[in-house]
């Protein structure tokens, strides 16, 4: 076993232990307070979901808000469908609706949503990705053209007023009913389930950085010319790590509609989808791990410190990030790398590597 | 039969006629060089072969299958493999990790997710031993020396395993006994490995070519043993111009 690995593997133990029994322990218990935090992991999915194709594979998706609201209007529908009992839901009314739109039916099931926020946003991201990566777009365009999406796509939401609520979104849901399970979302199980699917999606996110899959996307990443004249079918690879990560960001998308208990079309913000970049940055865009521990910290910091400085805080996440690009590009996962590195430093090497023009072994030259 | 058979292959460039008529087949285990003046078209050939560039007219035949349409990673899962001019390692890997990207003969994405980044396996360790690069497995490869580079960069070659390999000057800015060395491990490969190599450097021609093309303004010279073209008056005219 590579040292990388093992260390992953303490990292999300230690991270797994903070979350399900530390956090709990610290707010004794309080389902308030750990409805608060809930939404934190929540939101530590959509990062670590874009430290994936960003980190891993160099694609920055800056329309990574728009799978995220994808997965929440999903939850959002299914739940507003619950809460209307046989009529239909109260703004279709007051957009003169009369009867309920095709796209709706379906989410009367909840495997139904479930599978549809899920899949759908990941269907989306492919379809994207298959453009832009059969064109060979990369680099910078990429951003461009997610961001575009991620535009077109919330005003698309905000102007179908009678299918999605509009500019108010969808408000006034019902509780969930999982397998029977009225879930309340300030309870302690509640916490629990947000935080199994943030432990669950980081093993997923290690498990594939892991397998050649994901090395073979940092190659990608690295030298993507080179990588194809190995035999790899580059935009495939880019194809399915994009899948993989705006399918996460639709499932956080689900969960994050839970917490609130509305989806609105804020959630599909430019600010929202730059937020979810800095917390990945400031985490570190390179492992998973810290881009969800990024987004838990910057999010506790502004939940402390917006109570403090109501406007001025998105100057302050806007100065972190800068600080973060200029003094830090890796993140605080560079920071503890570079820290582990000079800790281990051994004295230097007396053995010296061979130079070039050693005699090779005799058997291999024969 | 002959492993590639190239025909009337042709590409334009905005009105150049970079390639223009090439014809020229390769045997399995052959070592050809490619020689000609700057511009001759030597490399633009070999980007035409491995699919960099897309050829405007003719064809090339590898193993006989037509592969002058097909994407890069395509004719890459075919057997044909590229070196190119600057040394191109993945800097930010390490050694192992780079060898384990170049060990491609499963490239599909479900073969990639369900196996490790990495497998230590008996191959690699030959491999590794071979360049003596074994203590330096864990090393990202931006650590490396120049010397060390070109070593991990063969050895890449060497755990890719293509049939046909394309070089682009793979001597460029060694010392002399660095390519007396890198000669020596061409003709050691050339037993499994048929090898097409565009090289300025005479001696080295000398050592490893099989056969030798020479190109000019896009189309075949001359073409023969080093002993024909070194007497070929055509080739003296063109690289010394009266």
């Amino acid at each position: 076993m590579n040292t990388r690995l093992s260390y992953d593997i303490i990292g999300l133990t230690l991270f797994a232990g903070v979350i399900l029994f530390g956090v709990p322990a610290l707010f004794s218990y309080d389902g308030f307070e750990l409805n608060t935090f809930s939404r934190y992991l929540s939101l530590a999915i959509v990062s670590m979901a874009l430290a994936l194709s960003w980190g891993t594979a160099g694609l920055l998706n800056l329309g990574q808000a728009a799978t995220f609201g994808m997965g929440s209007y999903a939850m959002a529908m299914h739940l507003k469908l619950k809460a209307s009992g046989d009529g239909l839901p109260d703004f279709m009314g007051w957009n003169n609706v009369e009867t309920l739109p095709l796209i709706w039916g379906p989410f009367q099931s909840l495997t139904f949503t479930l599978l549809a926020g899920l899949l759908i946003p990941a269907a989306v991201g492919g379809l994207i990705a298959i453009f832009m990566f059969r064109a060979r777009i990369a680099g910078v365009f990429v951003a461009i053209i997610t961001l575009a999406f991620l535009v077109a796509f919330q005003l698309l939401v905000i102007e179908q007023q009678g299918l999605t609520g509009g500019q108010n979104g969808l408000t006034g849901l019902a509780q969930l009913v999982l397998f029977g399970w009225k879930i309340d979302i300030y309870s302690v199980s509640f916490y629990y389930m947000v935080g199994g699917c943030l432990v669950a999606a980081l093993i997923f996110g290690l498990y594939l950085t892991h397998s050649k899959f994901g090395l073979v996307l940092r190659a990608i990443r690295e030298d993507a010319e080179r990588t194809r004249y190995f035999g790899y079918n580059v935009a495939n690879y880019q194809t399915v790590i994009f899948c993989i990560s705006a399918g996460l960001a639709g499932w956080a998308g689900m969960l994050y509609a839970l917490v609130l208990e509305f989806a609105s079309p804020t959630y599909m913000s430019v600010s929202f989808s730059l937020a979810i970049v800095i917390w990945c940055a400031v985490g570190g865009r390179e492992s998973v791990l810290a881009a969800a521990v990024g987004a838990i910290l910057v999010n506790l910091a502004e939940g402390r410190l917006s109570d403090v400085f109501v406007e001025g805080w998105h100057m302050i996440l806007g100065v972190m990030f800068l600080v973060v690009v200029m003094f830090m590009p890796r993140g605080i996962y560079g920071l503890l790398v570079d820290a582990g590195r000079v800790l281990r430093r051994k004295p230097a090497s007396t053995k010296e590597a061979l130079p070039f023009d050693t005699p090779l072994n005799p058997k291999q030259e024969s | 039969m002959s492993q590639l058979q190239v025909r009337d292959l042709q590409v334009t460039f905005g009105g150049l006629r970079a390639v223009d008529g090439m014809d020229f087949d390769v045997a399995q285990g052959e070592i050809l060089c490619l020689l000609g003046p700057n511009g001759a078209g030597k490399s633009t050939t070999l980007d035409l072969i491995c699919g960099k560039t897309q050829p405007t007219g003719g064809s090339i035949r590898f193993q006989d299958t037509e592969i002058s349409r097909m994407l890069e990673f395509q004719r890459a899962r075919l057997g044909i493999g590229r070196k190119f001019q600057v040394p191109s390692v993945y800097k930010e890997l390490t050694v192992a990790e780079n060898l384990s990207v170049a060990r491609s003969m499963k490239p599909g994405i479900w073969h990639a997710l369900t196996h490790p980044a990495i497998r230590r396996s008996s191959k690699m360790q030959d491999i590794l031993d071979l360049v003596g690069l074994q203590d330096k497995m864990g090393e990202p490869a931006g650590n490396l020396s120049h010397g060390e580079t070109q070593w991990l960069e063969i050895a890449m070659l060497i755990a890719q395993d293509s049939r046909l390999i394309l070089m682009d000057e793979p001597t460029a800015g060694m010392t002399i006994q660095e390519t007396e060395r890198t000669a020596r491990i061409f003709r050691s490969l050339s037993a499994n490995h048929t090898l097409i190599v565009v090289e300025h450097d005479m001696s080295f021609v000398r050592t490893v070519a099989d056969r030798i093309i020479v190109m000019n303004q896009g189309s075949k010279l001359a073409e023969g043993t080093i002993q024909e073209i070194e007497a070929n008056e055509a080739v003296k005219t063109a690289y010394l111009g009266h």
